[in-house]
């Protein structure tokens, strides 16, 4: 029960007294000694296996939620870490009163997503997404720019209305249970053991507007530009959040539909559908990186493009599906990195555009070390644990013989890849008009943020080479709940 | 008697397409709201517990008197009072609404086919998401998007109906606070706007696009 108290009452107290201290020290100490406390007890959670909830409640730690708990706190881990430097560098009186939200904000964010992974009753889980769409507004807003609230009303208006979307489908998932099931129920393993007699014209129609739903979080096409408007327009270390933890969440809330769907014979076209989204992400994707001037907003699509190749793997099946949840926890790793850089880039230059970001070798040398590792890291170089997950994803389709989505998703990859290659080796390389000179006035100095950049991307390859038991022992097993075979 | 009071959520569409001003929108939320909490007090009425009884005061309280009086407080924040039209009357969305409704009952009907469910209240259901999204698509004025979103709510609390979906209350009454915040919020981001760039809330969104 312990372990209950730590994820769960843990960020509460976190986010009221940062909410009631005024000191930045003082928060930021709080923050990261919940965030250290979460990553210990989502670590055991992923080792024992067990659940210390009574089977059959609203609430319970099962494989596939530990596995998304070690995600987000290690996500949340890395952004508390990076945090104190980036509101250091925000000094103006302008900022004072985001700053004061900003450690509420995040241990209000951490508690909401940590509710979503552990409720397992469909309509709560619904209700408290919602909370998290909720702790992101102040933090999107940090810089009370005119973008920013813009960025800000466009993710508040199209997520909520994607939630109702998600409403739907959970009325819809209540219909098809009648007269099957505890109706009033709703929780996750009663409709898992009851899937079979499930209505599958209703349980169908529940996963389309599931997926619709919750595209809009996941950002998936075509719901994905509220969390592309947000995610660039954010601050560095809460875009972080967003792209490695936020829609990690989303997946999982998309996953526990899809336990449902999965015993019964509506799982082949929840399938299809999967495999569609995906494909329809990767190819916005890859047309707004390819004509993207803006590095952050590359950064965003670069999301929209991972989450594309997920619903690929998820809809694959088998080794896809092993390769769509190492995905997942891979690019949260990657994303991180990336984005902790373009704060620092931002900062330097004052610019998100990539025409305007020169000579980042010379003025920024321990940044564009980190931004290149990051960047080869995301667009899935060997040994980075990324190349071993969309390995997996691309071994599942050649084993099901899906050859016409093998060669879209090849192709959309590729340009993807060149499109983002583009923007990155250009603000490496391309020389400050002017300047000749091989000497920077004040050449940056290792920081902390270059630190965790390069462990983020780093974690992965051991990961990924050495397999450790406890991790892929709970892959497996969540693998066997989907009824999936390596 | 709950056909009745869903017919005539049908006809608040119908005025919602027929004016332009902002009073009448709020006019249009609490008739919507009494008519949403009368259907719910009706379909559970043979089946009596408090919770049901707690579950239509809560939605009473939030959507007729709570959400609308916050509404109210923003126009009059913004100024909006005199000059509050969104925009110039039109026939054709008039049209588009009552085209809405019709296919709303005629998809109702056909799904009564495959399923047993209510036909009158899903097809009023259906009509409310659908005209709340065309609210928002056919009005620029973010406030009018709200009072939208908030339509869509409406059907969607049919929906529930129309689908004889029965919910815990606890989860209604959480649902209700979500939307109460949700508005709470939007309400803030139109202030900030109007207080950071006072010509704001009548232009529109476009500055982060690709």
């Amino acid at each position: 029960m312990l372990v209950v108290l730590v994820l769960i009452l843990l960020p509460l107290i976190g986010a009221g007294l940062t909410a009631w201290g005024r000191s930045d020290r003082v928060n930021h100490r709080v923050t990261l000694l919940v965030g250290i406390a979460h990553v210990v007890a989502s670590l055991y959670c992923l080792i024992s296996q067990q659940n210390p909830f009574p089977a059959g409640w609203w609430l319970a730690v099962d494989p596939l939620a530990s596995f998304f708990l070690v995600i987000l706190s290690h996500t949340f881990l890395l952004v508390s870490l990076y945090s104190p430097g980036f509101l250091k560098r925000m000094a103006g009186p302008e900022y004072e009163p985001s700053k004061r939200l900003f450690y509420p904000g995040l241990n209000f964010y951490l508690l909401a997503n940590t509710l979503v992974l552990v409720v397992q009753q469909f309509a709560l889980i619904w209700v408290v997404l919602e909370l998290t769409t909720f702790s992101l507004v102040p933090l999107i807003f940090f810089y009370r720019s005119r973008e920013s609230l813009e960025a800000v009303w466009k993710y508040l208006f199209l997520v909520s209305l994607g939630l109702i979307f998600l409403f739907v489908a959970v009325l819809f998932l209540g219909v098809s249970a009648q007269g099957a099931a505890d109706y009033t129920g709703l929780v996750v393993s009663r409709m898992v053991s009851a899937a079979p007699q499930l209505n599958p014209f209703w349980l169908k129609a529940s996963f389309i507007f599931a997926l619709v739903g919750l595209s809009a979080k996941i950002g998936l096409a075509p719901m994905h530009p509220g969390d592309v408007d947000a995610t660039s327009n954010a601050p560095a270390p809460v875009a972080a959040l967003m792209a490695g933890s936020l829609r990690s969440t989303a997946v999982l809330v998309l996953l526990r539909f899809y336990q449902v769907v999965a015993p019964t014979k509506v799982q082949p076209f929840a399938q299809k559908l999967l495999i569609f989204a995906g494909l329809l992400s990767l190819a916005v994707a890859a047309v707004y990186i390819w004509r993207n001037r803006n590095y952050k907003r590359m950064l965003a699509y670069s999301s929209v493009e991972h989450l594309g190749i997920i619903s690929v793997g998820l809809g694959i099946g088998g080794v896809a599906l092993l390769g769509a949840l190492l995905h997942l926890l891979f690019s949260s790793f990657g994303k991180a990195a990336l984005f902790f850089m373009a704060g620092n880039i931002h900062r330097s230059y004052g610019s998100r555009e990539v025409e305007r970001i020169t000579d980042l070798i010379r003025r920024l040398p321990w940044s564009a070390l980190v931004w290149a590792i990051a960047f080869f890291y995301i667009v899935g170089t060997p040994p980075f644990g990324i190349f071993f997950s969309e390995v997996f994803v691309l071994k599942g389709m050649i084993h099901g013989g899906n050859w016409v989505s093998l060669c879209l998703f090849l192709a959309l990859l590729m340009v993807s890849f060149i499109g983002m290659s583009r923007a990155v080796l250009r603000m490496l390389q391309m020389p400050e008009p002017g300047t000749s000179t091989l000497t920077v006035a004040n050449p940056e100095r290792l920081n902390l943020s270059h630190v965790l950049g390069l462990y983020a991307v780093a974690v992965s390859v051991p990961l990924a080479l050495l397999q450790p038991a406890a991790l892929f022992d709970c892959l497996h097993t969540i693998l066997a709940g989907f009824g999936a075979k390596l | 008697m709950i056909n009745v009071l869903t017919i005539l959520f049908c006809l608040t569409l119908i005025y919602l397409a027929c004016t332009t001003r902002l009073t009448a929108y709020v006019l249009i939320l609490v008739l919507q709201g009494a008519l949403v909490a009368g259907v719910h007090t009706l379909a559970f009425f043979g089946d009596f517990s408090w919770s049901h009884i707690v579950v239509a005061a809560a939605v009473l309280l939030v959507r007729t008197v709570i959400i609308p009086l916050f509404i109210i407080r923003i126009i009059r924040q913004l100024d909006l009072g005199h000059g509050d039209r969104t925009r110039r009357y039109h026939p054709g969305f008039l049209i588009q609404m009552s085209a809405i409704v019709v296919i709303a009952f005629l998809i109702a009907n056909q799904l009564s086919g495959l399923a047993s469910v209510s036909v009158i209240p899903l097809g009023a259901a259906i009509a409310g998401m659908a005209g709340g999204g065309l609210l928002i698509v056919r009005r620029r004025l973010l406030l009018a998007h709200v009072v939208g979103f908030l339509i869509i709510e409406n059907g969607l609390f049919l929906l529930g109906i129309g689908v004889q979906a029965q919910m815990p209350w606890v989860i209604e009454l959480a649902g209700l606070l979500d939307l109460f915040v949700l508005v709470f919020l939007m309400g803030i981001a139109i202030n900030q706007l109007k207080s950071h760039f006072p010509e704001a809330e009548r232009v529109e969104l476009t500055t982060l696009q690709d």
